[in-house]
């Protein structure tokens, strides 16, 4: 059993608790911790060194379909080495741990929902479906850390409806077989090292109980955790089926906010998947915030707990980067803050790497967010095991006083999205504005005037245009002298 | 005895270390004020204050002690204003090794269509906006000024080599001395900050000698051969800057602009020039291109889907080492123009293969064996001597090296 509880919090109501996820070949992980979200194998814009020097996470979600674009997946022909099959494709640093499940982090909608024995993928190359089988054979090639069982998920709206009995119907009958079909597949994957995390879905416990009985009853003694696509139920788990209890708990209820990040600690989630770390970075968003929250009045006072004054203005989540307001700014992201970007670089550059579309912008605010989610979670375990369960709570309290309920959405263009990241609904407009457009001298001539700065520079090194606002001498007479 | 190899400036001292003793190829160090650089070197374009994803450490550790920035993309972003407040361009990206400015007058060839280059400076309207603009050469000296690059560049006339017009041509490679000039006289850090001329003149190597008589008269403390790089054939390349290196100073480095094929390096330095830059290697890092010792891979090409070796076997690179990242084609072939990560680790590649490549030159100089070298480059390139290009087995030859004889 690879996760261990070390205190549980269980005074005050708080479910919250400490542990130790110790998977083999790999790094500790301090629980309550996160894990990053992996995009085609890599975490977006951090390359192995950087995330091995510069980042303390203990692990990333990557998503099965991201490797299957190709009629015959290149990731089923890995050589066989000392490394497991998937860190060795990714070549992803080998003291942090890989989570796999069947969809990416969070998954592009379908033009179909799954089938009775299939799920349906997304792949760069478009849709496909997986059959239960298949992902079970998937996931022994791959050996990944961790694997996510089999799911039925919602396709659309994750409203309630009819179709919840038959999703928990189909996840128990997946995970029958994922678990049962194979000829000795748990001992196969014990043997690989593989810990299997069995899906809980976002339904109420009475339309889940069977499922979670069988759980309890036919299969604890393969599974290493849970992974709840709902945390809501976990009263109800921990209160039924008394061998589910010592089970790691991964959440793949993706948080939107920090709040939602406590609520799910407080509720007994053990590690949290966020993906709100990458979309801040793609947003120039520089993530600023800690727990416990600072002392009300005192900006950047990295210390703990303290009163919050109820009328003071929230604190934003993060910080725009695109902001006008940094153009000269000599500051790191956040005052005191140890990590790379923070303490060699400031958000003058930053501001300018995200105009100039430099995507060393993303690598920084990526290295840097990720520290901040290490740090918020380094510190609530802190209080975990220091303070009383009363206390967390007020913290926990204060924090939503403190700072405003979501992260900014941030101002200018993203990093290019493409079909495997997103799939348009229809209706939305562009997120960016197009860098290029065909020259028209005649066009450009009456807009003279009034078009200053509007449209970023898409300068590529020397292929580079000219662009306004060029910061030399421009004649003062307005208009063209063509 | 120590005099005759070393020469110096207020901003910089050059140290001839070796000749070969059959080209004209030079082992230096080249001492800036962000310390030493060793020549011949291949330097990577940063052009809007970073590296196409790379952190500065991360360049730091390809081996480069001096890279490019560009003075006309820094000016329009973030601005000499910006630069001012944040101190500097080394401040700015966090970078404490050697900087080198381009004037902005490369931009002139490819731009040529906007812009009107009279006597004052550059005049053109922006594409944008159409608002017009002035770029003199005292304000790109103030930028560069301003940026405080270790090695900056003149404002120089550039045409396209390949212009028919020699009266134009004779009228830009003239006004370039005359903006030479007005740049030293208007060069604010002489004492901190190199300011480079650039020898102009087309393809007339006449012309090409008048301009290298009348820029070395003005004493800078590195000369550039300029105007290259704009389409002309190899051959007349290779004679420009034969021509230019056989009248420069032997204790100053030459700086050849635009330049960074592997074999156009090679060819470069047995012909005497010392310093390189090219967007080419990091470039075509983005496009999933791989640069070898035997010719560039796309690795977006299905072959390398499965191909779960190195980047190149043997290459030293973070990528490539053994038992360090383990980065294979087949990885690099799965996110190529997919994740950044995938274009971070090529330009990671590619910058240390240009690195190391000129790094393996300046070795065999000093041993005295790049006659060797080059023709271990070029079997390694070239799976037959048929294939060699025409251009540089005729430079070579000029410079005592047949590539196709093995004995001589």
């Amino acid at each position: 059993m690879p996760f261990r509880v070390l205190k549980d919090a269980l005074t005050d109501g708080l479910a919250a608790r400490l542990g130790r996820l110790s998977l083999p070949r790999r790094r500790p992980i301090e629980t309550p911790n996160f894990i990053a979200v992996a995009s085609r194998g890599v975490v977006p814009h951090l390359t192995p060194d950087n995330i091995t020097r510069h980042t303390s996470f203990g692990g990333a979600h990557m998503a099965l379909e991201d490797f299957l674009d190709k009629k015959e997946p290149a990731i089923l022909n890995v050589p066989p080495s000392q490394s497991k099959v998937l860190h060795s494709f990714t070549a992803f640093p080998q003291h942090l741990a890989t989570v796999l499940g069947p969809r990416r982090c969070p998954p592009v909608r379908t033009p179909s929902g799954n089938g009775s024995k299939s799920l349906t993928i997304w792949t760069s190359n478009g849709g496909a479906s997986l059959t239960i089988a298949e992902y079970a054979t998937y996931v022994e090639k791959l050996q990944p850390d961790i694997a996510v069982g089999p799911a039925d998920l919602f396709h659309t709206s994750p409203t309630p409806s009819k179709k919840l009995v038959r999703m928990a119907e189909r996840t128990e009958d997946w995970m029958d077989q994922f678990l049962l079909d194979g000829h000795g597949r748990p001992d196969r994957l014990r043997d690989a090292d593989v810990a299997i995390f069995a899906p809980v879905l976002s339904a109420p416990y009475p339309i889940q109980w069977q499922y979670l009985n069988s759980l309890a009853e036919d299969h604890a003694g393969h599974l290493s955790g849970l992974a709840l696509y709902g945390v809501d139920i976990l009263p109800e788990v921990t209160e039924n089926h008394e061998s589910l209890v010592p089970l790691a708990r991964l959440s793949m209820q993706l948080p939107p906010s920090p709040q939602d990040v406590l609520a799910q600690v407080a509720a007994g989630i053990d590690v949290c998947t966020i993906p709100f770390v990458n979309s801040a970075s793609d947003a120039g968003v520089a993530l600023a915030f800690q727990f416990p929250p600072p002392v009300a009045g005192v900006a950047g006072d990295l210390q703990g707990p303290g009163v919050t004054a109820a009328t003071a203005t929230p604190r934003p989540l993060g910080i725009d980067m695109w902001s006008p307001d940094h153009v000269t700014s000599p500051s790191p992201f956040v005052e005191g803050c140890p990590c790379y970007a923070c303490t060699k670089h400031h958000r003058a550059y930053v501001h300018h790497l995200l105009r100039a579309h430099e995507m060393l912008a993303w690598t920084l605010l990526q290295i840097h967010n990720h520290h901040v989610l290490s740090a918020f979670f380094e510190s609530i375990r802190c209080v975990l095991e220091t303070a009383p369960g009363a206390a967390f709570r007020e913290y926990v309290r204060s924090f939503a006083d403190t700072y405003e309920s979501e992260i900014p959405l941030g101002t200018g263009t993203r990093p290019r999205v493409r079909g495997y990241h997103f799939k348009s609904e229809g209706g939305e407009g562009k997120a960016n504005t197009p860098r290029w457009e065909k020259y028209d001298e005649n066009a450009q001539l009456t807009t003279a005037s009034n078009a200053h700065n509007q449209t970023e520079n898409g300068g590529d090194e020397h292929e580079g245009q000219w662009h306004a606002t060029l910061g030399c001498h421009s004649d003062a007479q307005q208009g063209s002298t063509k | 005895m120590a005099s005759s190899t070393i020469g110096s400036s207020a901003a910089l001292t050059f140290e001839l270390g070796a000749r070969c003793s059959t080209t004209r190829a030079r082992a230096s160090i080249l001492t800036l004020p962000h310390g030493p650089v060793r020549l011949p070197v291949f330097m990577p374009v940063a052009t809007q204050a970073s590296l196409k994803g790379l952190t500065p450490e991360q360049l730091e550790e390809t081996g480069c002690r001096l890279c490019l920035n560009n003075t006309y993309h820094l000016g329009l972003k973030p601005g000499q204003d910006v630069l001012a407040s944040v101190g500097g361009a080394h401040k700015f990206q966090g970078w404490n090794h050697n900087l080198l400015t381009d004037s902005g007058g490369f931009q002139m060839v490819s731009l040529l269509k906007l812009a009107n280059v009279t006597e004052e400076g550059v005049r053109f309207l922006s594409p944008h906006d159409g608002s017009p603009m002035l770029l003199t050469p005292e304000h790109s000296i103030s930028l560069q000024n301003t940026i405080g690059s270790d090695i900056i560049m003149q404002l120089d006339d550039v045409l396209v080599t390949t212009s028919p017009d020699k009266v134009r041509m004779r009228q830009a490679m003239e006004r370039s001395v005359r903006w030479l000039d007005r740049c030293i006289a208007a060069h604010k850090n002489p004492t901190t900050q190199n300011l480079f001329c650039i020898i102009q003149g087309g393809l007339d190597v006449e012309m090409r000698r008048e301009c290298c008589r009348q820029m070395l008269e003005r004493d800078t403390p590195g000369i550039a051969i300029g105007g290259l790089s704009g389409g002309e054939a190899k051959v007349d390349f290779c004679k420009v800057v034969e021509t230019c290196t056989e009248m420069l100073p032997e204790l100053k480095p030459r700086y050849v602009m635009g330049i960074g094929y592997p074999e156009d390096l090679v060819v470069s330095v047995a012909l005497g020039a010392d310093m390189f830059d090219c967007v080419w290697p990091t470039r075509t890092a983005r496009f999933g291109n791989a640069i070898t010792k035997h010719g560039v891979l796309n690795l977006r090409n299905a072959q390398f889907g499965n191909d779960f070796g190195p980047i190149e076997e043997g290459c030293g690179c973070l990528c490539c080492r053994p038992q360090h990242l383990g980065v294979t084609r087949a990885f690099i072939s799965h996110n190529a123009a997919k994740e950044t990560v995938a274009a971070h680790l090529l330009t990671i590649h590619n910058v240390w293969y240009q690195l190391n490549l000129m790094k393996q030159v300046r070795q065999s100089i000093i041993e005295d064996r790049f006659p060797a070298f080059l023709r271990q480059f070029f079997s390694d390139l070239y799976d037959d001597k048929s294939k060699y290009p025409e251009w540089a087995v005729d430079a070579l030859k000029r410079v005592g090296v047949d590539l196709l004889n093995d004995d001589a």
